[in-house]
């Protein structure tokens, strides 16, 4: 994502951005719980124009036996990216960037789900995502806690995904397409609301300390939004749930 | 609207809320200390009770305890046990020796076969998730007529409280046999009018997503039930 | 691993049968709900979700340039895919495509293909030099019962609906994908003894097997497909086939009232 592309010209001459947001101004969220029958526990997540839906089943046996671990539950992690999510056609199969999101994706939510709970279980998240523009790992890590909640699976806390990322030497909260493509720096982090505690944080391009500081600061302020978001639709499934 | 013991509503809360400084108070089911704090790990509703604090979680799945009361599907059948589909994370074991039949080495499956429905209670759940299922007690046995409905063992609850009275009126409306298994199982014995109508009465109850609304919902399809009985 | 299939639950699908029911009150020939949306995937050039009772499936257009076939150098090119990831059960254990999953792609793509409704010369661009490759990936994300009549009704919709995008490629101005007729598929399963139309997730676990038709607009039968173990008569096959007019009928008057939005 990185080099070349400083000619593009992502910020107008008011300081909005291409798509007329602020610098500090997240993308619209939209969060469904419940949405898929069979499964045991389920999320649709629209964020910007990326849509993420995750079904969660479990606990059950872990097979095959040597992923098991006899003092707790492993959360088997699949991040996925359909075929039609992205522009270009993405060929079914083995995908090496899918592995590593889906990995650390499940590192980050094994830090919040009380795995003790389940020993010699595991429990499958199945993330898929439908449409992708930008910040893909971090809807998939949204909705999987929505969904692992929805699935009655305990957790300590919920883990929200968000980004932040620097353009034309402007820090700006979550980055879209064009951003990311053409922009200087990345900064993806999933934030517990609760403790305030970061389980999932990755980076690349270039940032100042200060820089950093910055992106940190407007991903925890999108955090604490896009946690009501995800209560709103966790409460909503209940009937007479409160609003 | 879920209602207390008292009519007051009772929150619904997410993993991670805050429920209320601990003060001096002891954490159940769903809920847990962090720091000063009680925090909730479920989404469900605030209960509490006698000093402890917890929270009934709106969905869950079943975890075998002691104790149980289980209707559980053959899936495997070995010269000396059975392992068997109890609706829970793990298979159950049924040794021979807890079987109620007299089992010859090899023989399980002329008592037993894959398929069959048992009725067993749970005797045992260590530490790792083993599950040991039994037949040795009063009523459990091979369940070889009837049917087996699935029932979210949300309502469980419901139906088994005060006195179970809920189960009571459902047998009376059906006139079926009835007996309610812990894991999210109900087998029904009875005419097919019977049976039929307890099929339909569990769709509606599935429809209506997550809510306490069993009762309502069973009112409502008390008109045409087969046997209206002492209304 | 695949759940075991209790005895009892056999035994009421034959009662049931026996007394002309069903294990969810519908009729014989009685279809679920189904509810379809296109144009929902904005990163696909085709693109509909279809809610069937309790199955999800979205399907996507996609399209690409390509040398066309030596034997064929003016005509494009189309390849129909589905996918049965695990997201969709508890039952879909992660692993290798599954000879099942496989059997559906290829089920909805010879549904799709040999009703010709995809004008494969009208794909041609440049002749022996450039065409358009159009892609149809099927993605089932909730496993209710009948995959197959949700994704061959999602494979077409979004087909009908789908934008060609010259622009992008710089060969022309984009326009609607030439598509004539609508094939759509009809699924029947032996339940209990007798077939029964558009099987439910207990029907299919205990039942036994299915056939699926694929008709187009003249009710011409473009493709077929025995499933499972087990055998039927012709005269069985003429009943369901009676059926397969009236279901298809009206789910392609359903994909083209969504056409034209």
């Amino acid at each position: 994502m990185m080099g070349g592309y400083g000619d593009v010209k992502l910020l107008n001459d008011d300081g909005t951005r291409l798509d007329g947001r602020t610098v500090d101004e997240m993308r619209p969220v939209e969060i469904k719980a419940g949405i898929l029958p069979a499964a045991q526990g389920s999320a649709w997540v629209k964020h910007g124009l990326n849509v993420a839906v995750v079904a969660v089943y479990g606990p059950m046996e872990a097979h095959p036996r040597k992923i098991q671990r006899q003092d707790r539950a492993v959360l088997d992690v699949r991040y996925n990216m359909a075929p039609f999510s992205t522009s270009d056609r993405i060929r079914p199969g083995f995908n090496r960037r899918s592995r590593e999101i889906s990995k650390v994706t499940a590192e980050a939510l094994e830090s919040v789900v009380l795995l003790e709970r389940y020993p010699r279980s595991k429990i499958r998240v199945e993330i898929e995502i439908l449409a992708a523009e930008a910040g893909t790992r971090c809807v998939g890590i949204t909705a999987a806690s929505v969904a692992l909640a929805d699935a009655g699976i305990p957790m300590r806390d919920m883990v929200v995904g968000i980004a932040s990322g620097k353009i034309q030497d402007t820090v700006v909260l979550d980055l879209d397409k064009a951003e990311d493509n053409y922009g200087q720096a990345d900064l993806p982090m999933g934030i517990c609301p609760n403790t305030g505690e970061l389980v999932f944080l990755q980076m690349d391009g270039d940032l100042s300390i200060e820089e950093y500081n910055l992106a940190t600061e407007y991903n925890y302020k999108a955090a604490a939004e896009i946690h009501e978001i995800m209560v709103a639709a966790l409460k909503a499934r209940y009937d007479g749930g409160e609003a | 609207m879920s209602q207390g013991q008292n009519g007051a509503e009772l929150r619904l809360v997410t993993p991670g809320s805050a429920i209320g400084p601990v003060s001096g108070r002891r954490v159940g089911t769903g809920a847990l200390i962090q720091g000063d704090d009680i925090i909730a790990t479920r989404v469900g509703h605030v209960r509490e009770r006698h000093g402890t604090v917890s929270v009934d979680p709106v969905a869950s799945c079943y975890m075998p305890r002691s104790g149980d009361l289980v209707i559980g599907t053959v899936i495997e059948a070995r010269s000396n046990l059975w392992f068997l589909d109890i609706n829970g994370p793990f298979q159950a074991l049924l040794p021979m020796s807890l079987a109620p039949w007299k089992v010859e080495f090899g023989g399980t499956r002329d008592h037993a076969d894959i398929n069959d429905s048992l009725l067993m209670r749970v005797q045992e759940v260590d530490e790792v998730q083993n599950v040991v299922a039994t037949m040795k007690g009063i009523g459990l046995r091979r369940l070889a007529e009837g049917a087996v409905l699935t029932i979210d063992v949300q309502h469980i609850d419901t139906l088994r409280a005060e006195g179970a009275a809920l189960l009571k009126r459902l047998r009376d409306l059906s006139d079926c046999r009835l007996v309610l298994a812990d894991n999210g199982r109900l087998w029904a014995d009875g005419d097919a009018a019977g049976i039929d109508w307890l099929r339909a009465l569990l769709r509606a109850v599935a429809a209506a997503g997550r809510s306490d609304r069993f009762e309502a919902i069973l009112e409502a399809h008390a008109a045409n039930a087969p046997n209206q009985g002492d209304a | 691993m695949a759940a075991p299939v209790p005895s009892l639950l056999r035994q009421e699908l034959e009662r049931l049968a026996e007394s002309d029911q069903r294990i969810d009150g519908r009729g014989r020939w009685d279809r679920r709900e189904v509810q379809l949306e296109v144009d929902i995937l904005y990163n696909a050039e085709g693109s509909a979700k279809v809610t069937w009772g309790d199955t999800v499936v979205y399907a996507g257009v996609k399209f690409e340039l390509r040398t066309p076939w030596p034997d064929r150098p003016t005509q494009g090119s189309l390849m129909c895919g589905a996918e049965l990831r695990p997201v969709a059960h508890r039952k879909y254990e992660p692993g290798p495509p599954s000879p099942q999953s496989i059997e559906l792609g290829r089920v909805v793509d010879r549904g799709i293909r040999e009703s010709g409704c995809i004008d494969m010369e009208a794909l041609c661009i440049v002749p022996g030099e450039k065409v358009w490759g159009v892609m149809i990936d099927i993605h089932v994300l909730s496993d209710g019962g009948n995959i197959f009549d949700a994704c061959g009704l999602a494979a077409i919709a979004a087909l009908r609906t789908a934008v060609v995008p010259a622009e992008r490629f710089d060969v022309g101005e984009d326009h609607v994908l030439a598509v004539k007729g609508t094939p759509v598929m009809a699924s029947f399963q032996r339940v209990g003894g007798r077939f029964v139309y558009d099987p439910s997730e207990d029907e299919e676990t205990g039942g036994e097997e299915r056939i699926h038709i694929t008709l187009g607009d003249e009710e011409h039968l473009h493709s077929l497909q025995k499933g499972l173990k087990g055998a039927f008569t012709p005269a069985e096959f003429a009943e369901i086939l009676e059926v397969a007019r009236t279901h298809c009928g009206e789910l392609r008057e359903l994909v083209s009232s969504m056409e034209g939005n």
